[in-house]
Parts: structure tokens; C-alpha cells; sequence
């Protein structure tokens, strides 16, 4: 009560399509940048995604203090945590905001789920949706809420697509019908091919190209 | 008359709504130490009754249950101190660091949801404002006492629901923890229904000054269970 909502991204998207990685290039490019960040990773079964975040991205490069990384349990239930009942999420989301009142953006990964994950609007205010191409060019047209409703979708591991025989102007073509005019973006998170584009949508559409919070305390 | 009529009818619309596990408080993530009792192999399909009979024997009845009646009659009386009171008795009273936080977490949020929709909430608004001050917590069963009073919820069905509610968030984990099956689940919350009865009329009334709990093995397990890398429950 009383502390001002930070933005929120959510991201979701089934198991191994790389949410972890995704922001674990997002963040060093906004911190750059000098966007302040803190880190919600909804744990399925283990806290391994939060800690490796926490490891890469506080401790090892120092972008953030290691608090900021929070992990949270969700009762075998991905889904219902960012959207039925987001309880949990939104203590944590408001405890961050009542605690570092200077944050520019808090990003919120779910727990690997299927492609009916959506965010709840009270939790997140932007929706970044991510699939990777291992499961076919197929994947867009197959739809599902997380694909059509999401504001970005991001498709990644671009780089194995020959290799799996998945045509990336086919899933284009059908993410765009799918899609009507919502953005899509294809990346490779490895080498962070295309994460500018997904950082950029952010700043855009998140921030509204607002100046970091402590740039304009120093200016 | 009518009027009356309809007014108790639609406080019975209010404890379904309240008992329903799709009302949002979290509960879905904690599972009070079954968890971590599956995980050392020491609960099997034929002790989850007993389980979770002895936390309401051992724990929720003579803690929760207790704060929750306690916090019911403040509300009714208009006393924010006693709520208070109640608030900052039972948050100490819970051993567990992730205990507190996940009860603390629930109940804000539950004070939050009920904010928005509860006619008598001139007291839900001071509580609120004591915890953004640091001077309450939200525990659980504290809030519950509160939006149930707010809502005109009698305080014995306040209590039943309470720890129906507990009960259900048990067996829900038992279930994804592939211990139990649906129908079983189902079926111990029937047997459980006079374990529930008597566990409210013993603790409900109890004065907070009595409130207990005793579980330690539990207590130990669960503590384990904190450091766990790999699980689904908060507890």
C-alpha cells in the first residue's frame, strides 16, 4: 500500500524453451543501459533457474545485489501462480516495490508450463511469450493462449532450425496470421542474436523509452 | 423478514465463496511438511489422515484456530489493538521462517481481495495501514478472522472453514505429490469432517494467552525442507 507499481514483464513458455536464458541476456543490456532490475523466477520443482540467475547475474557480474533474485514455489501449479491465483507473486512483486522504491522493472519468469500460460493482467503488464523451434515450424500454428495473447512471442534456439527441420519463414508467416499485428521476434539466446529487438520492445512498450529512475535523481 | 432471509442467504454465498480453493490465497503452494516427509519416504496413502489430523490437533487447531476466533470477536468489537494482539501473537508463535512468510503473504493478499468487495471494512483499511507501518503482519489466520467477521461470517463457521480449507490444501498436495488419488481424496475430507468439528469447538473460544502448538519433529522436518534445492511446496 502506498508504493508505486513498478512495471512488470512476465515471461512464459514451455519447459527448456529458454525463459532463464532470455533474461539472462535481457538484464546485462538494460543494465548497461541503467535500468534497475529485480528478478521473480517461479520454481516447478527445483530453485535452480533463481539460483542460477542469482550466481550469473548478482554475484558474478554484479548487476544487481543477490536479494533481488527471488525464488518462489508453486506448488506443482505454473500456471495458476502467474494467473488464477498470483497471490504469492504479487507479495513478493509488492514487497520489491515497497523495498527498492528505485527499481525500473520487474521481471517475472513462470515455471515451465504449456501453451495455455497467460499472465495475469494484476501481475504482469507486459507478456513475453517464448517457444523455440525444436518442437516444429508447426508451433505457431498450432496456436494456444500463451501464443496468441502474449505481447511479444519470442521464438529461440534459431540456430539448430536446419537441424530440426523447422522453416523460420513458415513460422514467421504463421505467426503473423496467428497473430494479426502483435509483434514476433526470433532469436538465439546463446549468442544473444535478436535479444537487442526484445530489450528494445521493452523499452518501447514497458518503459515508454523512460529514462532510468536513478539517472534522472542524478540529473 | 425477507430482507433477513436474504441476508443470511447471501453470508452463505459468502462461505462458499470463502471455502472455494479457487479464491485466491496461495495456499496452493504449501503443503505444512508433507513435502518434506515424502521426500525421507516417511508418509505413505494410509497416513495422510492421521497427518492431518494431528496438525489440526497439534498445530492449526490450538494456534491458527485459536488466533483466528480471537481476531473474529475483536473485529466484531471494534478493537484494533486485541487484533493486534492476535496478529503478533500467532506470527511469533510459528517456527518456521517460510511459514510465516508464506501465512503473511496469504493473508495480505486475502485482506487485499476482500478490500475490494466488503461493505464493513473500516477496520480491514486500519489493519491494512498498521501492516504497511510495520506494526502488524497479516498472518493467515488473523486476516481470515478479520474479512470473515467483516462479512458477517459467524465465527464457528469461520473456524470450520478455516480448517476445512488447511485440510483441502493437504490432501491437494498429497494428490500432486502422487500420494493419494482423487476419490481417496475426497473421501478422507468426509472422515474428516467431525476431526474438524471438534477441533474448532476445543480452540476457537480458547483466550490467546493459551494458544499452543507442539509438533516437533515436523518442525524439524520442515526446517529441513527450507534448505531443499529441489521442491514444489514452500513448506
Amino acid at each position: 500500500m502506498g508504493s508505486k507499481r513498478v512495471p512488470r514483464v512476465g515471461i512464459g513458455g514451455p519447459v527448456g524453451s529458454g525463459k532463464t536464458m532470455l533474461i539472462e541476456q535481457i538484464v546485462p543490456i538494460l543494465s548497461a543501459k541503467g535500468y534497475k532490475m529485480s528478478i521473480i523466477s517461479n520454481d516447478v520443482i527445483s530453485k535452480e533457474d533463481a539460483e542460477r540467475m542469482r550466481q550469473n547475474l548478482a554475484t558474478d557480474k554484479g548487476l544487481m545485489p543477490e536479494e533481488m533474485v527471488i525464488g518462489v514455489a508453486t506448488g506443482g501449479c505454473p500456471h495458476t501462480a502467474v494467473r488464477e491465483d498470483p497471490s504469492i507473486n504479487l507479495s513478493v512483486v509488492e514487497e520489491l516495490e515497497s523495498k527498492y522504491p528505485f527499481l525500473d522493472l520487474i521481471l517475472i519468469e513462470s515455471g515451465g508450463d504449456n501453451i495455455t500460460t497467460t499472465f495475469s493482467p494484476a501481475l504482469a503488464d507486459y507478456f513475453i511469450y517464448i517457444i523455440d523451434v525444436t518442437g516444429g515450424d508447426k508451433y505457431p500454428r498450432k496456436r494456444g493462449l500463451g501464443i496468441e495473447n502474449c505481447d511479444l512471442l519470442v521464438i529461440n534456439k534459431i540456430d539448430i532450425a536446419p537441424y530440426v527441420g523447422a522453416d523460420l519463414k513458415i513460422m514467421e508467416r504463421d505467426a503473423k496470421i496467428v497473430r494479426t499485428s502483435k509483434p514476433t521476434v526470433f532469436v538465439n539466446s546463446k549468442t544473444a542474436q535478436g535479444v537487442n529487438a526484445v530489450v528494445s520492445f521493452i523499452i518501447k512498450d514497458v518503459l515508454f523509452d523512460a529514462l532510468p529512475k536513478m539517472s534522472k535523481q542524478v540529473n | 423478514m425477507i430482507f433477513m432471509n436474504i441476508e443470511m442467504d447471501t453470508n452463505d454465498v459468502s462461505i462458499l465463496q470463502m471455502s472455494d480453493s479457487f479464491f485466491p490465497t496461495g495456499l496452493y503452494a504449501t503443503s505444512s511438511g508433507l513435502e518434506a516427509l515424502s521426500q525421507v519416504k516417511k508418509v505413505k496413502r494410509k497416513d495422510i489422515f492421521q497427518f492431518i489430523t494431528m496438525q489440526l490437533a497439534q498445530v492449526i487447531g490450538p494456534s491458527d484456530c485459536t488466533a483466528m476466533g480471537y481476531a473474529h470477536e475483536s473485529y466484531k468489537k471494534k478493537d484494533i489493538v486485541s487484533l493486534l494482539h492476535a496478529d503478533e501473537s500467532l506470527y511469533y508463535m510459528k517456527l518456521i521462517e517460510e511459514t510465516r512468510i508464506a501465512s503473511t503473504r496469504s493473508g495480505n493478499q486475502l485482506l487485499k481481495c476482500v478490500s475490494t468487495f466488503a461493505r464493513n471494512q473500516k477496520m480491514l483499511k486500519e489493519y491494512q495501514i498498521a501492516i504497511t507501518r510495520g506494526k502488524a503482519t497479516g498472518v493467515y489466520a488473523v486476516s481470515f478472522g478479520a474479512v470473515t467477521s467483516s462479512l458477517n461470517i459467524p465465527k464457528n463457521k469461520a473456524g470450520m472453514m478455516l480448517m476445512y480449507g488447511f485440510a483441502v490444501s493437504i490432501v491437494g498436495a498429497a494428490m500432486r505429490l502422487g500420494i493419494l488419488q482423487h476419490f481417496e481424496g475426497q473421501k478422507i475430507i468426509h472422515e474428516l469432517r467431525p476431526v474438524i468439528l471438534v477441533t474448532v469447538l476445543e480452540n476457537i473460544d480458547r483466550p490467546i494467552s493459551n494458544m499452543w502448538q507442539f509438533a516437533p519433529i515436523l518442525d524439524i522436518l520442515q526446517m529441513k525442507h527450507e534448505a531443499l534445492g529441489s521442491k514444489m511446496f514452500i513448506t
